[in-house]
């Protein structure tokens, strides 16, 4: 062991973080070694200077003004993650799991519903053309265009009375 | 629930659990106790007053939003402590990475030789109160290289083991003891050179 590592094992020494074996090996020689001793004697007063060293300082700003800062910064962080404004482990940890579930659950419920129950009015998609259909109580008007993937239902009540209206939204 | 007694008077334990299950108020009432725990320990890391302010409110936003990790295995504070000192360390390496700190690489590179240097002695120090000799050696702690200071900080005032300080400084276990010795060294030497100066040693 050369001067060196002898030197950081007598600070260990004095950290207690050296023990057992070869502290009592370092103990023995430090009883012997007067440079060792003197060494252990002065890391042992820089640690007792040390010890609540620490100089206590006040923050250098309100109490109240810092805390609107935190609480700021809370808030916003929690907006932006999306996460509700308490921490409720509970709740979070559930809904971590619910929350896509049921965000996939209202899509598929959205397609099924537009797929499979398409409304009855006997209306024929697939022309490209303008339909006009009457039934007792509504007028109804189906534009229709395959290219643009669209179809448009216009139902209306008295479709006489708007029919410049119409004409020229058709035009 | 039992009705919530005034925050001020809680105990710190029933202000975290309460805090823990929601209440703004009780953690309000946590920060007011401890910002300045937490400053300080800020601020003697980075000596800057600005940046300990920031991180220190960037640690109880931490603090905040990770309070279900904290089961009590340590105080409050000491858990608080604890998040804005690895703030403290991030920043420092970021500083690091966004600049060549050229002088501490000189410093490490001529450890070993300093290291046969002998540890000034400081004999007890008549006339010199123990507020006066805190505030000196706050001074030499300024005047430390960050590297340096913050392993004394982390092994005098956050009692952290070396083995602790080498993760979180992302160093040898031997780096950390090195770095310790010299750090201790030239505070001492710092102090005696203050303190002869002052005439309050020969």
């Amino acid at each position: 062991m050369n001067e060196n590592e002898t030197h950081l094992k007598v600070q260990a020494l004095v950290d207690a973080e050296l023990t057992g074996r070869e502290a009592e090996d370092l103990r023995a020689r430090i009883e012997t070694d007067d440079g060792l001793r003197e060494l252990h004697e002065r890391i042992t007063v820089v640690r007792g200077l040390m010890a609540g060293a620490e100089l206590p300082r006040t923050l250098p700003e309100s109490g109240d003004f810092h805390w609107s800062k935190i609480a700021q910064s809370i808030e916003h962080g929690e907006r932006d993650a999306g996460h509700p404004a308490k921490p409720t482990p509970g709740v979070n940890r559930w809904l971590r799991w619910v929350m896509p579930l049921a965000g996939a659950a209202c899509l598929v419920l959205l397609l099924t519903l537009q797929l499979n129950a398409p409304p009855d009015l006997g209306i024929l998609l697939g022309g490209d053309h303008e339909l006009e259909l009457t039934d007792d109580e509504i007028d109804i008007m189906t534009f229709n265009t395959a290219d643009d993937a669209m179809s448009i239902v216009w139902l209306d009540h008295s479709i006489d009375l708007h029919q410049d209206r119409l004409k020229l939204w058709l035009d | 629930m039992p009705e919530k007694p005034a925050y001020s008077s809680a105990e710190e334990p029933q202000l975290v659990e309460w805090a823990k299950s929601g209440d703004m108020q009780a953690f309000e009432e946590l920060v007011a106790r401890y910002r300045d725990r937490i400053y300080v320990r800020a601020y003697s890391i980075m000596r800057n007053e600005d940046l300990a302010v920031d991180l220190s409110q960037h640690a109880w936003v931490k603090a905040w939003q990770r309070l279900e990790q904290f089961h009590g295995e340590a105080s409050f504070p000491t858990w608080l402590s604890r998040i804005v000192t690895n703030l403290c360390l991030d920043e420092l390496r970021r500083q690091k990475r966004a600049r060549m700190d050229s002088i501490e690489a000189m410093e490490e590179a001529t450890g070993p030789v300093e290291n046969r240097m002998e540890i000034e002695t400081i004999d007890p120090i008549e006339g010199l109160s123990r507020e006066e000799l805190r505030e000196r050696i706050d001074a030499a702690l300024a005047k430390l290289s960050d590297k340096h200071r913050t392993v004394i900080v982390l092994y005098e005032f956050e009692q952290l083991e070396y083995r602790e300080i080498a993760e979180k400084m992302g160093t040898s276990i031997g780096t950390v003891m090195s770095r310790l010795f010299y750090a201790r060294k030239r505070l001492a030497s710092l102090l005696k050179e203050t303190l002869k100066r002052d005439g309050f040693i020969e």
